[in-house]
């Protein structure tokens, strides 16, 4: 067992500018400036949890590197985050620990996955997270900087670094920071914290090794059919198509299609579920058909609608997750794919606990 | 200015290397594959040189079901006991 030591403190002259840079030559940045992680803020941050700042909360498979919430308060602070942003931050942590993430192999490999981070409830308005307009891009504090602060614990404290222990082959643009919240208003579905069988009032963090962006663009459909096909057409891409697990983020517009004509979160995860496929004659030809991953979905135990000759992304329904977010205007839904070829990371969610 | 530092207060766990073997002749191997595609097929054939140029025996072949998550320390325990040395490596 690792004996634990005190949080070290660097003394640093009394300039901002050059604590900035200092910090740069330190390694402790993800290229962006960051914000001193001065004492006194540090301290702040740690007063959002109520628990010993020696209090670990994840733990590094490998090397056996501990966070620590003093750690995480460290770089929360760095990232940008005010203290009422932590809560959400530990509890993504407390998610990306359990070894079904595999918060390692996600972040090491080849495949350049980031966290994405999709919190649910009241939380996420309390603390003005943006689930609207523009909501995959910069302009919010909360989204920018929680997501940020995830990055940098993976870098600073697990020493997850570009080009020695993170060895992505492209990387993709959420390694900087990959956090949203999910839209409420307009949504005819449970929210995700619901649907997750949290107390009422419970707000939840869901954390997915995320492998990129791909947008749906749908402006002429007007049945769910139609835009969930449009869906699941980027889902089954041969680019794309894999055995993972699948986020979908509906547009309000496309979201209203489907509402309206009384689907469900169930009925639209089958739907995509048995539209997102590609022939295992198409496979072969891109070279991407392995028996292996066939029979594991056509074995014993999988879902009924994996239909035979044929690759489907995924295992079950289930393993697609769909809610919605964004601004009101435009038939702009996305396919967040997995990390890589398979089910090397699975989804995990925990609750956002207040102090 | 004083400055926290952001990096885990837990030291990294110590490892160990292993002693070097004096000899691998008549040694029995174990061969630990990763799931990727060609990696059994890879690390076989690199077992079956050692078979043919130093009278190796191939004793065991495990599987992780995850290439990118550590080997369950039972895989490796049950290994240890049955081998002289593992070859294990990336397939893909």
């Amino acid at each position: 067992m690792a004996t634990a030591v005190q949080p070290r403190i660097h003394e640093v002259p009394d300039d901002l500018l050059a604590a900035i840079d200092w910090c740069y030559e330190q390694g402790w940045t993800d290229g962006l400036p960051v914000v001193p992680p001065v004492v006194e803020r540090v301290k702040a941050m740690l007063a959002a949890d109520a628990r010993p700042p020696e209090t670990v909360i994840s733990t590094h498979p490998a090397t056996g590197l501990d966070l620590s919430l003093h750690a995480a308060a460290v770089n929360a602070v760095m990232a940008g985050c005010l203290p009422e942003y932590f809560p959400v931050v530990v509890a993504a942590f407390e998610a990306m620990d359990r070894p079904e993430f595999n918060f390692h192999g996600s972040t090491a490999s080849t495949g350049g996955s980031a966290p994405l981070l999709v919190v649910s409830g009241p939380y996420a308005d309390e603390i003005g997270m943006n689930a609207d307009v523009n909501l995959f891009g910069p302009g919010n504090r909360a989204n920018a900087t929680i997501g940020r602060a995830t990055r940098l614990i993976l870098r600073n404290v697990f020493q997850m670094l570009p080009g020695i222990s993170d060895k992505s082959t492209q990387g993709n643009p959420g390694k900087y920071s990959f956090c949203i919240a999910e839209r409420s208003r307009g949504n005819p579905w449970p929210l995700l914290c619901e649907a997750q069988g949290y107390p009422k009032g419970t707000s939840s963090v869901t954390a997915y090794a995320g492998g990129g962006f791909c947008n749906v663009e749908n402006h002429g459909g007007n049945t769910p059919e139609q835009v969930l096909a449009s869906v699941a057409d980027a889902m089954a891409n041969y680019g794309c198509i894999t055995l993972g697990q699948s986020v979908v983020i509906l547009a309000p517009e496309h979201m209203k299609i489907i509402g309206d004509a009384g689907w469900t979160r169930e009925r639209a995860q089958d739907f995509l579920f048995s539209q997102a496929k590609r022939s295992v004659e198409g496979m072969t030809d891109v070279g991407k058909y392995r028996d292996r991953e066939y029979d594991t979905q056509h074995g014993d135990g999988a879902h009924a609608l994996a239909e035979q000759g044929f690759i489907h992304r995924g295992l079950t329904p289930q393993d697609i997750l769909i809610t919605m977010g964004g601004g009101d205007a435009g038939g702009h839904s996305c396919f967040i794919p997995s990390w890589s070829r398979g089910r090397g990371s699975i989804m995990q969610h925990a609750a956002i606990k207040r102090s | 200015m004083q400055l926290y530092s952001p990096m885990s207060t837990t030291p990294k766990r110590k490892s160990v290397r292993a002693p070097v073997l004096s000899s691998i002749d008549g040694l029995r191997i174990g061969v630990l594959e990763n799931g990727k595609l060609n990696a059994e097929e890879m690390l076989n054939e690199f077992a079956s040189l050692f078979v043919q140029r130093h009278g190796c025996t191939v004793r065991t072949l495990a599987h992780k079901s995850n290439a990118s998550a550590p080997a369950p320390s039972a895989t490796l325990v049950k290994v240890a006991q049955e081998v002289d040395f593992l070859i294990t490596g990336l397939g893909d």
